[in-house]
Order: C-alpha cells, then sequence, then structure tokens
C-alpha cells in the first residue's frame, strides 16, 4: 500500500525531477531485519526532510518484494523523462554464487540482470544506482552503462559479510559537513567518499579486519574504484550528481545587473579552478597570493548577488 | 639394549678408542677452555652414533644438524626418554619452547621419573614467568637430589620471586653437590649484588673470583645477574653487567640482544641497534631480537617533539592531534610530582606512543607484571596510542599520569622501590587527578576479596611477579592501590609520600611499614582488610544478586518495560555502584528515562555514570546531547572533554566540543579542537578551517584567521559564510 501511495506521488509529478527509490532486503534474523528497515526508513525521512516535493519509493519488509520492486521501477518507466534522475538504494544481504548476484528478498531474489533490464527501460538519462548489500560488487558488471553511476558497497561479490556501509550513506544524508564544497548540494560522489572515508575509520577504530571496500563507477567503461580521480577516469559524472539540494539556487537571471554578476562569478569560479590546476607548477607564495585575490573577488561578487 | 645404554657404550667406546667423551667436552667448556671444547665436540660430531653426533654438532653450533640428528635417534629409539629430553632442550636453547616442552612432556610419558625433563619444564615454564616453574624444579630436585643444574634453576627461581635466603640455600645445595656449579656461583653473585650500588662501578664479589677462577670467560656470569637487575628495573646496572658479560665472553649473543633491548628501554637506541643486529646476525633470531629490531625501525620514523619537560615520541601520523594532549598531560603530571614528592628530575622524560599495540608489547617482553597499557623505564615511559585501541578501552591520560609517577619514584628510589609500592601508589595518584580517572573495583577485585586471596603487603610483589591465577595481576594493581590510599585516608598522604625515600635506602617493605607508619605489617594488614571489607561490603555481598538483576533490566528493557526496568535499576544500581562497563546499570536507566521522556533523569543517570569514570564514547557523546538540549553547555563541555583523555581521534567531538567553546568565547580551547579536527584530516576541509578561522578571529589573531578561511575557500570557492568571513578579514 504504501508502495502504491509513493508511485502515485511519482505520477503527480509533470517536470523535471529526481525519482528516489530504496529497497530494504530480508534481514534473515530480527537484528538485521530491523537495521535495514530503520536505514531505509531514515533514508526517507532524510529525503522529504530536504525536499518535501521528492518523489519517493521506499519498500521494506513485506513489501520489498521483486514483483513490487519490478512493478515500481516499470511505473518510473513509463513516467521518466530524459531530462529526469533516477536514484535507487539498495540495503540488506546479497550473494554471489559465481555467476549471479542477487539480493535476498521476500519471495523470490532479485539478480543484477533482473535489475538491469528493468533500469534500462526507465527513460531518465542520469541514473545513480547504490547497492549498499554484501557482495554488491559482483553487481556492478550487469549494472554499469553510460549514464548510469553505479556505486557498490564491495569490490566483487566475494565480500559476503554484513556492510556498514549503508549506515554511512545514511549520514551522509544528515550531515552537513558531507557537502565539502559548501554549494549546499549534495553529489553523488560526496556521499560516497563520506560513507566510503567513514567505513574505513569504522573499521580501523574497531581494530576488525576491513570486509568491505566499496568501489565507484561513472563512465560506463573501465574498472570500478575505490579512489575515484580525473587519473582513473572515475567520478566526473558523480561530482555533477546531485543526490540531494539544499536551497539550490537559480544560476539564471533575466536582470541584466545580475546576470553580469553571474557571470563574473562563473568566470571567477573557472579561473580559480585553472589556478588551482596549475598549483603545483607555481611557487607557493604567488599560488598563495594569485588564490587570495580572486577568493576575495568571488566573495565580493557573491555579496553583490545577495544584497 | 636401551637407548642409555647404547649412549653409555657408545661413550664408552669412544674413551677406548681413546677419544673424548662428551662429558669431557662439557667440562672442558666448563672450565673455559674452549678452543678444547669444540675439537672435543668435532670428535663427537664424527661418531656414528647419531645421538652423540647430535651433541657434537650442537656442542659446534651447528643446530640444523643436531636437530636432523637427534630426530634419527629419536626414531632409531622410539622409547628412549633421554634421547627427547636432550633434543627438548636444543630446541629450547634455539627458541621453540613449545616443541620443546612436547618432547619433555613426551619424555615423562616415557618415563614418569625423569628429572631432566622435569628441569626442560621448569626453564619453560621460567621462561614465561609461569608460577609452575619453582613447583617442576623442585619435582626435578626430589627425583634427583644430585641434579645440581636443578638445584641452580630453582636458586635462580627463588632470587626472581625475591627470596634471596632460599635462592642462596639451593645455591648452596648445588655447589655441595659441584663445586664448579657456575650458575650456582652467579646466583650468590647476584645476591650480594643487588645489595649494592652498581651504577658506578661493579664491586668485587668473591663469589665473582671463584667463579673466574674455574672459568675465565664465564660471562654468562654477568649475564645471570644482569637479569635480576633487569628484572627489578635497575635497567642502567643491568646494563654494567651485560657490557661485563660480553666483554669475558664477545661469542655471548643472548647478552648482546639483552643488552640492546635495555639500552633501548633507556633511550640509547642506537647503541641497542647495534647490540641487537649483532646477535641478530650472529644467528640469534628469538623473538624478543627481532621483534626489538622491528621496533626500533619502527621508531626510526616516529617524531620527537620537546615541549616543556617531556620528549614526546609520536607515530607521524597521530602527532599533529595528540602532541597538545599529550603534552598538556605530561607537563602537568611533572608539575603535580616534583611539588607532591619534593624531588625534581635531571633530564626530561621521553614519552613515547605506540598506534600499534604490537610495538609497545615489545617494551614489555621478557618483563613479567608490567602494566598492559604502559611501562615506564627509569625517564623514558612507552605507552598505547589511545588509536591502538578500541575506543572507550582506556583513559591515556590516567595512563601516562600513572606512569609519570613511576618515573618519579623509579629515579628518586634508583629503582629499588618494591613493585606494589610504585604500583599502589600510582594508581592511586590516577584516582585522585581527575574524576572519572584511575581503575573502579572489577568483578576480578570482587572475587578475590571474597575468595581472600589477597596478599599480605610484605607478600604483595609475588603477585606481579609470578601471578598464581590469570586476574592476579590486576587484582594486585588494585589491592597495591587500596593500600595507597588506606595509608593516605588513616594516616595522612605525607606519610605515603615519606616512605619513598626508605625504600631507596633498601629498606624491606615490613621495615618501613614500621619505621613510617609505626605500625607492624600483620596488624597493618589485618586493619587495611577491615578498611577494605567496609567500602566494599556492598558489592561483596550484594555482587550476584546485581548480576541477576542487571540481566533482568535488560530483558525489560528489551520487552520495552520501562517502569518496571526502571525500578529494577535503582534497586540493584548501588549495589555495585563502581561498574561502568558495558551494559552498566546507568546506561540502560537513561535509556528508559528517554524512551519515557524523561530527559532530566536520564541525564542524572549519565552524569552518574560519567562522574564514576564511565568511557565509553557513544554515552558521553549521548550526555553531551542532553545536556545541550537542555541548556546546560558548559555541562555538554565537560562531557565531551572527558573524551579527549580517552579516544580524542573523533573528528565529531572535535567540532562539537570546538563550537561550545567558540560560543562562551574561549577562544584558545576552540583553537585547540579545531586544531585537532584538522589534524584528524575531516574530508569537510572547508568547514574545518572556516570554525578555525572563527576562533583565530575571536582570539584577535586575524592573520592566522584570514589564512584559514583561505584554505577553507580553496577547498569550497562558493563557501557563503566562510566568503563573509574573508571579507570581514580583509576589511
Amino acid at each position: 500500500m504504501r508502495a502504491a501511495l509513493l508511485i502515485s506521488l511519482f505520477a503527480a509529478s509533470l517536470r523535471a525531477a529526481t525519482f528516489y527509490v530504496t529497497v530494504a532486503g530480508l534481514g534473515g534474523d530480527p537484528d538485521y531485519e530491523k537495521t535495514f528497515r530503520a536505514w531505509a526508513a531514515d533514508i526517507d525521512k532524510s529525503l522529504r526532510a530536504a525536499d518535501p516535493s521528492a518523489q519517493i519509493a521506499t519498500l521494506s519488509g513485506p513489501t520489498a518484494t521483486k514483483a513490487r520492486l519490478q512493478e515500481t521501477l516499470s511505473s518510473l518507466a513509463r513516467q521518466c523523462k530524459p531530462d529526469d534522475r533516477l536514484v535507487v538504494m539498495l540495503i540488506g544481504h546479497g550473494s554471489f554464487d559465481g555467476l549471479e548476484y542477487k539480493m535476498n528478498l521476500p519471495g523470490p531474489d532479485l539478480t543484477a540482470t533482473d535489475l538491469a533490464a528493468w533500469l534500462n527501460r526507465i527513460p531518465a538519462q542520469r541514473q545513480l544506482i547504490v547497492n549498499m548489500t554484501s557482495s554488491s560488487g559482483a553487481s556492478l558488471p550487469a549494472l554499469a552503462r553510460p549514464g548510469r553511476i553505479v556505486i557498490t558497497a564491495t569490490r566483487n561479490g566475494n565480500e559476503k559479510n554484513a556492510t556498514v556501509f549503508p549506515r554511512y550513506w545514511l549520514d551522509a544524508l544528515r550531515d552537513p559537513t558531507a557537502d565539502t564544497d559548501k554549494n549546499d548540494a549534495l553529489s553523488a560522489l560526496e556521499a560516497f567518499r563520506y560513507a566510503q572515508d567513514k567505513t574505513t575509520r569504522f573499521y580501523e577504530t574497531e581494530k576488525r579486519l576491513a570486509t568491505e571496500h566499496s568501489q565507484l563507477q561513472d563512465s560506463g567503461r573501465g574498472e570500478a574504484v575505490a579512489k575515484p580521480s580525473p587519473e582513473s577516469g572515475q567520478g566526473l559524472a558523480a561530482s555533477q550528481f546531485t543526490l540531494l539540494a539544499r536551497n539550490a539556487g537559480d544560476a539564471r537571471s533575466s536582470d541584466p545587473a545580475r546576470a553580469a554578476l553571474l557571470k563574473r562569478k562563473q568566470d571567477l569560479e573557472n579561473r580559480i579552478d585553472a589556478l588551482k590546476y596549475r598549483k603545483a607548477a607555481l611557487p607557493e607564495n604567488e599560488y598563495r597570493s594569485q588564490l587570495a585575490a580572486l577568493l576575495v573577488e568571488l566573495a565580493k561578487t557573491q555579496a553583490e548577488l545577495d544584497k | 639394549m636401551t637407548p642409555l645404554r647404547l649412549l653409555a657404550a657408545a661413550l664408552c667406546l669412544a674413551a677406548a678408542a681413546p677419544a673424548a667423551t662428551l662429558d669431557d667436552c662439557r667440562t672442558l667448556r666448563r672450565h673455559g677452555r674452549l678452543a678444547g671444547a669444540r675439537e672435543c665436540f668435532a670428535g663427537l660430531a664424527s661418531s656414528s652414533e647419531p645421538s652423540l653426533a647430535a651433541e657434537g654438532e650442537w656442542g659446534l653450533e651447528r643446530y640444523q644438524q643436531a636437530n636432523d640428528l637427534f630426530r634419527a635417534a629419536v626414531a632409531r629409539h622410539p622409547g628412549s626418554a633421554e634421547l627427547r629430553v636432550r633434543w627438548g632442550r636444543l630446541l629450547l636453547d634455539r627458541f621453540n619452547p613449545s616443541d620443546a616442552s612436547a618432547l619433555f612432556e613426551e619424555a615423562l610419558q616415557r618415563d614418569p621419573n625423569n628429572a631432566d625433563a622435569c628441569v626442560g619444564l621448569a626453564l619453560v615454564a621460567a621462561a614465561a614467568f609461569d608460577p609452575h616453574a619453582v613447583e617442576l624444579a623442585r619435582k626435578a630436585v626430589s627425583l634427583d637430589p644430585k641434579l645440581v643444574e636443578a638445584r641452580e634453576l630453582l636458586a635462580s627461581l627463588l632470587l626472581e620471586d625475591g627470596d634471596s635466603a632460599g635462592a642462596a640455600q639451593a645455591a648452596d645445595q648445588a655447589l655441595a653437590i659441584s663445586p664448579d656449579a657456575l650458575d650456582a656461583l652467579a646466583v650468590h653473585a647476584s645476591i650480594d649484588w643487588l645489595k649494592a650500588d652498581l651504577l658506578n662501578s661493579i664491586p668485587p664479589s668473591p663469589w665473582i673470583d671463584r667463579l673466574l677462577g674455574i672459568n675465565s670467560v664465564y660471562g654468562q656470569g654477568y649475564a645471570v645477574a644482569a637479569h635480576f637487575f633487569v628484572l627489578n628495573r635497575r635497567y642502567a646496572e643491568g646494563i654494567r653487567l651485560y657490557e661485563k658479560a660480553i666483554a669475558l665472553d664477545p661469542r655471548l649473543w643472548s647478552a648482546h640482544s639483552q643488552l640492546g633491548i635495555n639500552l633501548m628501554r633507556i633511550g640509547r637506541d642506537e647503541e641497542a641497534r647495534a647490540q641487537l643486529e649483532l646477535s641478530y646476525t650472529n644467528g640469534l633470531r628469538d623473538n624478543e631480537t627481532v621483534n626489538s629490531l622491528r621496533l626500533l625501525d619502527s621508531l626510526k620514523s616516529f617524531v620527537t617533539a620537546q615541549d616543556g619537560g617531556a620528549s614526546l615520541v609520536l607515530d607521524p601520523k597521530e602527532s599533529d592531534l595528540l602532541r597538545p594532549y599529550f603534552a598538556l598531560i605530561a607537563n602537568r603530571a611533572m608539575r603535580a610530582y616534583e611539588a607532591k614528592y619534593g624531588f625534581k628530575l635531571n633530564s626530561s622524560v621521553r614519552v613515547e606512543v605506540y598506534p600499534n599495540h604490537e610495538d609497545f608489547a615489545v617494551r614489555t617482553t621478557g618483563m613479567p607484571g608490567l602494566g598492559a597499557l604502559g611501562v615506564t623505564f627509569g625517564t623514558v615511559v612507552a605507552m598505547d596510542s589511545p588509536s591502538g585501541r578500541p575506543p572507550g578501552q582506556f583513559h591515556w591520560a590516567s595512563t601516562l599520569w600513572h606512569e609519570m609517577s613511576h618515573v618519579y619514584v623509579l629515579t628518586e628510589t634508583h629503582h629499588l622501590v618494591p613493585r606494589w609500592f610504585t604500583e599502589g601508589l600510582a594508581v592511586y595518584e590516577e584516582s585522585i587527578a581527575s574524576p572519572g580517572w584511575g581503575d573502579r573495583l572489577a568483578p576480578d577485585d570482587i572475587a578475590a576479596i571474597r575468595g581472600k586471596k589477597l596478599l599480605p603487603v610484605a607478600e604483595l610483589d609475588r603477585g606481579f611477579l609470578r601471578p598464581e591465577y590469570p586476574a592476579q595481576v590486576a587484582v594486585s594493581y588494585f589491592e597495591a592501590g587500596q593500600i595507597c590510599e588506606f595509608i593516605a585516608t588513616r594516616w595522612s598522604y605525607s606519610k605515603l609520600v615519606a616512605m619513598i625515600p626508605p625504600f631507596g635506602q633498601r629498606m624491606a617493605t615490613p621495615d618501613v611499614i614500621r619505621t613510617v607508619l609505626g605500625i607492624e605489617p600483620a596488624e597493618f594488614d589485618r586493619r587495611f582488610l577491615s578498611w577494605l571489607s567496609e567500602r566494599t561490603a556492598a558489592p561483596v555481598a550484594h555482587f550476584d544478586d546485581w548480576k541477576k538483576g542487571v540481566r533482568e533490566m535488560a530483558a525489560l528493557l528489551a520487552a520495552h518495560s520501562y517502569d518496571a526496568a526502571i525500578a529494577r535499576g535503582l534497586a540493584i544500581r548501588d549495589f555495585y555502584s563502581d561498574y561502568v562497563e558495558t551494559d552498566s546499570v546507568y546506561e540502560m536507566l537513561a535509556t528508559a528515562y528517554l524512551a519515557k521522556a524523561d530527559k532530566p533523569a536520564a541525564i542524572a543517570q549519565l552524569e552518574a555514570y560519567a562522574r564514576i569514570g564511565g568511557r565509553s564514547p557513544a554515552t558521553l557523546k549521548q550526555l553531551a546531547t542532553l545536556e545541550e538540549e537542555a541548556g546546560h553547555p558548559e555541562k555538554a563541555i565537560d562531557a565531551l572533554d572527558r573524551l579527549n583523555y580517552i579516544y580524542p581521534e573523533d573528528e565529531d567531538l572535535h567540532r562539537r566540543l570546538g563550537s561550545l567553546y567558540l560560543a562562551r568565547a574561549d577562544s584558545p580551547s576552540a583553537i585547540r579542537e579545531f586544531q585537532a579536527l584538522l589534524a584528524l584530516h575531516p574530508l569537510d576541509q572547508a568547514g574545518s578551517h572556516y570554525e578555525l578561522a572563527r576562533a583565530l578571529q575571536q582570539a584577535h589573531r586575524s592573520s592566522e584567521a584570514r589564512d584559514q578561511v583561505l584554505l577553507a575557500l580553496e577547498a569550497a570557492p562558493d563557501f557563503k559564510p566562510a566568503q563573509k568571513l574573508l571579507l570581514e578579514l580583509t576589511h
């Protein structure tokens, strides 16, 4: 019933939007069951808190069946437009038998191949799939394609222990410090780095052998990587994918004066990026001096815009 | 023919041949005629009898060949107990106590009265400071009263336990059987030397003269004595004796290794490395040597920072974070102890902090009864880093405070203070340093009180050195701490401090008790136990009820029966009010009160938890949150600041604490916290630099504030609050 109601919310949307689908699979024991449901509920809550008009479907407990997920994604396939964005988050126990990744759901399990087939029918050209289950690394080959960012909590199917990555992915949605560039928007890359960092620290702090190593692939080709960077060829799309926006402003304006300020701001930002790119080639003092001057100008410009 | 007879026959044949016997070879070696001994062992090595050839190869230090030959000999004579004992001794000699032990056990299965096998097991136990060592040595003596080695071993073990009279008697018995029992002579010399001061020179000893008369190159005699000095934490004197041992016998690699380990303990790392490498390259590759060399390699990358009187040696990965806090506590402790004990150190204190517990563990290798978290060697303190343990498992500042007490007491008494007193005083100092510091009454302590297992004060050192049950070392720390608290309470703190100098003058515990406290030791013990019994009456009487109540309370909580859980918790909490470990009653009561939305009651429970010394970071942070919500920022600061001394590796802690300090305009503290935050390399670089910039601005350090805000904006150019601050600072 809850899923059906949420799907109807999808139907109400007529403009370009972001659709969120969260699935919490079977726990296997009461503790995991409770934890998975709580994480899914908290993700749901965080998304709604950030954007009350967000289009969200959360499947957990008995409703989180393969059929219900197929139904939800089929609905999206009918309603989504190419400009829309899709975020799918999977929480629970996954497995890999050497051939096929499966997520443990009430009734038949979900395979990576099933999921990929359903996602491929959705017209949204920007998709983010965050598979946070155990063995989730094994789902990546089936899910990867151009235009889709795939994040997995494990680097392969052999990391079979229950994961803590989803706990920190959820924290990323709630913790303002996850927005490291302070632009009031949490990108997929920021959330990934936050959750990965906290997961690593969790194992270090608890003096436990790390049994999960998250990875990201967003180019649709090549290997997934643990540390996305220009050198690895992964991470650009994730950095441009807004997972959660807080107080996002309009970068366009019809007011010529304001438009000029916005243009100047963009120009300064580009010059700062260029300067940072050349940092290694410049003497430290020169770099710092030029950077300070540009940052002061940018701050002044922003102050003008905020008047 | 039995293997023993076979061996005897082989030896007789050899004698008839007229080649030397094994006894001849050993006699030559015992008398220091080493070239002759080598020639003799070479003769044995060419024997066609594997057991004899094995002894020859062993004597020539060709250990692998000796091992192979013993294996062949045992295969040829599977029923032989003697061969297994000899093979086991070879393995023990080559750092394999577990296989050696198995061979000694096999020997005893074949011959339950084999005294040599008992000696072998006693040696294995002795190396591990297992209390059964003495028992096994005594058994060997009873099985073969003429076995000199068993009596020498017994003498050594008794001296390790501080029983000089017993050790002297056992050594005399060994010498009565064999006047050239070299190690018995060395034990006698050690007994005399332990009463003397060897810091400037080694006094003459008739026992050593006699020993050198038998074997002029027997460096092991000095090494035996050195071992006892190290056990008594008299490292500098131990080093002097090891140096003398090596001077006599430059090929005594075990002494080179021990010299290296003890040089490392007092911070002479380069000399230590030279000795350890020398022994390693000459085949001495036991765990102590190898691990010590690895530790020296690790230390090479450590950062050394001089802060006041403390020289902090920190892992570069955490030096920026830990340095301010460690410097603060170390220097505060030095000022406090200087005033309390009226004693000033002549040098700075080196504090080594290890994030890898295994590195720290190398520091305590071969030393029984030392702290599991920190250890002091004169003016060198080695300890675990807070990051070396899961959060909340130990209070690093309390540990450092404890070790710093040792630095003063050990230095002032030239390491002559008994273990129980220095540990007891340090434990007591922790408990009075700050609320929540120090150890609390543990279930093992309660069990020891109930089982009447506490030792008389005059014998308390035994509980540290050769524990008779697994928890006895920890219980001995507790008892020693309580004794010091008893003295401070019933007499005065100044009386406690007045006990230090007499210990430095070699006065024994009973005499110090009589002289300083004016009471007989037996009466002291009686009064102490009465005092302790009174203050631990509730937990001792109700421990079982408390345990049952905790289980019931947990079940009630799980069933959401909060009122019943609260009633049960309040009924049992004070049965054992010191318990603030996992699932304490305080935490469970707070959970129940929060479920009923009664925050003030939850806060009261958690405040009590913190005051008593609860150390769970999650619980203390929860308390801080509740205090903030209740409008008590000062109490929130108090809760969070406790964590700085428990587990400072926490971004959230420093971020929250920094903000609270900033809000109350305590900019120096806020700056320290935000600097700690940045030292943890947070992902949120922009936010962290910005917060530090705000704190610096509040402290009117505008230039530094501008630098920080520029760093924030470098990471996030569009960070509006930082832009605003930059403009303020630029104007």
